[in-house]
């Protein structure tokens, strides 16, 4: 009998003690999980401020962008334009009245020119306020834009401009987008033809920007790390969850197609 | 000697902090623990002083029984309600424990030891606890789990509570036991309650710190 008590007694005192360590492995177990769990919403804020400065960076860029299609507009264009009146009315002799009319004439056309190029100007700065109005206009501005350079051949097909649904964040990505291939190609493709087409399908919105130019090796580029340019498209990409097909030959142009989850 | 028993040492340690640091909490909470620690220390001194004059004292343990059944519950309670509505669960579980406090005394006098209580009771406050760290786990934010109060609170319940499981079940079969001057189920009983009463003092001190932050 002694001896059966002898036994339960140790048998309660080592499963008590099992009984014991159990909740230290449980508290161990829920410490580990926490850590982890905090890690995750650490880094989750991490990535939401990379975004914001991403974002914010976009907008400073495209502004610039902005910014310097006015100065580069208001040389070239408005500058000469205003610089001509100037000269014609200086020379202007008012003993020869025909001639002097004429001088006039000539004058108040240059200024209409000038007051027209400053009013597409106008337009130009409110276009950063088209992204609010929609994807579609701001794409549309931005042709406008290369428009009126005069030096290429466009072909468009836009058809985002009655969208009714936007999303901000992505519209200002999209625009800064076709700004950087635009100017990719102002800068490198020595292009006559461009043709730029965007549509809305199944909640993915397609941009698609193609030209005859001098074409480029795409692998070449992208393990040269010198130029930033092409690094920041797919980097803008990626964060918006999209797809970049960058399709180009030396010699037979260049074709680049966005597609974007949208809204 | 028996006076200072480390079970009162450790009560007594536990009441002083509870009254320093838990007892101006703004919350019912500190002060319901605040007061059972006191009921505890007094109803352990009671218990010493009778079992020194050789008198029967389980009877004690039974009024003692119903305010920590209060006192645990609503303790879980506090704890829980900030994650989940715990009243349907809590209703259940006093609905389950209060009826056989009670109905025990039907059949027994009320100088026996409430064991079938004290063992369902100690199931109900493990699952509990165990609700609460699963309820910690689901939620979506992390918590400091160093400087957490309820945390290490419902800790030192689980341990009291699960680790007595075995002693409860098999309490009257090896009473008789002695090892050295006391009972093995006493020196479980005192190992018990020093976790328990360790972890809420240092409860009381995360308290401590977080009012300091807060101040």
């Amino acid at each position: 009998m002694q001896n059966e008590t002898t036994k339960i007694a140790i048998l309660v005192a080592i499963s008590t003690l099992v009984f014991l360590i159990v909740p230290v492995f449980l508290i161990l177990y829920i410490r580990s999980y926490n850590r982890h769990k905090k890690n995750h919403v650490l880094e989750k804020q991490n990535m939401q401020q990379k975004f914001e400065s991403e974002m914010l960076q976009t907008r400073v860029e495209v502004q610039d962008q902005t910014m310097q299609s006015i100065a580069t507009e208001l040389h070239d264009n408005v500058g000469q334009l205003l610089s001509l009146t100037t000269l014609t009315l200086s020379s202007v002799n008012l003993n020869d009245v025909e001639k002097a009319q004429k001088k006039i004439d000539n004058s108040l056309t240059l200024v209409n020119k000038s007051i027209k190029e400053l009013r597409e100007l106008a337009k130009l700065l409110h276009g950063e306020q088209l992204v609010e109005n929609g994807i579609g206009h701001a794409i549309d501005q931005e042709i406008n834009w290369l428009n009126k350079a005069g030096s290429y051949e466009l072909k468009i097909n836009n058809q985002l401009i009655d969208l009714q649904i936007t999303s901000p964040n992505k519209d200002l990505i999209i625009l800064r987008l076709l700004q950087e291939i635009i100017n990719n190609i102002i800068k490198h493709a020595q292009a006559t033809d461009i043709q730029i087409d965007s549509h809305l399908t199944n909640s993915i919105l397609h941009l698609r920007v193609a030209e005859n130019g001098i074409g480029f090796n795409p692998e070449e580029t992208k393990s040269k790390k010198s130029g930033m340019g092409l690094n920041s498209i797919y980097k803008r990409i990626e964060m918006i969850n999209g797809k970049l097909i960058l399709n180009s030959t030396p010699g037979e142009g260049t074709s680049i197609s966005i597609e974007v989850p949208y809204p | 000697m028996r006076y200072f028993s480390p079970i009162i040492i450790a009560e007594l340690i536990c009441l002083i902090a509870a009254i320093t640091i838990i007892w101006k909490d703004k919350n019912a909470f500190g002060k319901v623990i605040t007061c059972y620690l006191a009921i505890a220390l007094v109803t352990e001194e009671a218990a010493a002083y009778m079992a020194i004059r050789g008198i029967h004292n389980l009877w004690l343990f039974n009024i003692f029984i119903f305010f920590e059944i209060s006192t645990i519950l609503y303790g879980l309670y506090h704890c829980l309600k900030e994650y989940t509505n715990p009243k349907p669960i809590f209703i259940i579980g006093a609905g389950i424990v209060y009826p056989m406090y009670f109905s025990f005394f039907i059949n027994h006098p009320f100088a026996d030891l409430n064991t079938i209580t004290i063992t369902v009771m100690s199931v109900v406050f493990t699952l509990y606890c165990l609700y609460y760290y699963y309820l910690l786990l689901k939620d979506e934010n992390f918590i400091e789990i160093k400087t957490h109060p309820q945390f290490w609170w419902v800790t030192g319940v689980l341990f009291y509570y699960f680790g007595s499981t075995m002693s409860n079940i098999f309490d009257g079969l090896f009473t008789v036991k002695i090892i050295g001057h006391v009972t093995l189920r006493y020196c479980i009983y005192i190992v018990l309650n020093l976790i328990l009463y360790s972890f809420w003092l240092y409860s009381f001190i995360c308290r401590m710190k977080q009012q300091k932050l807060q101040s």
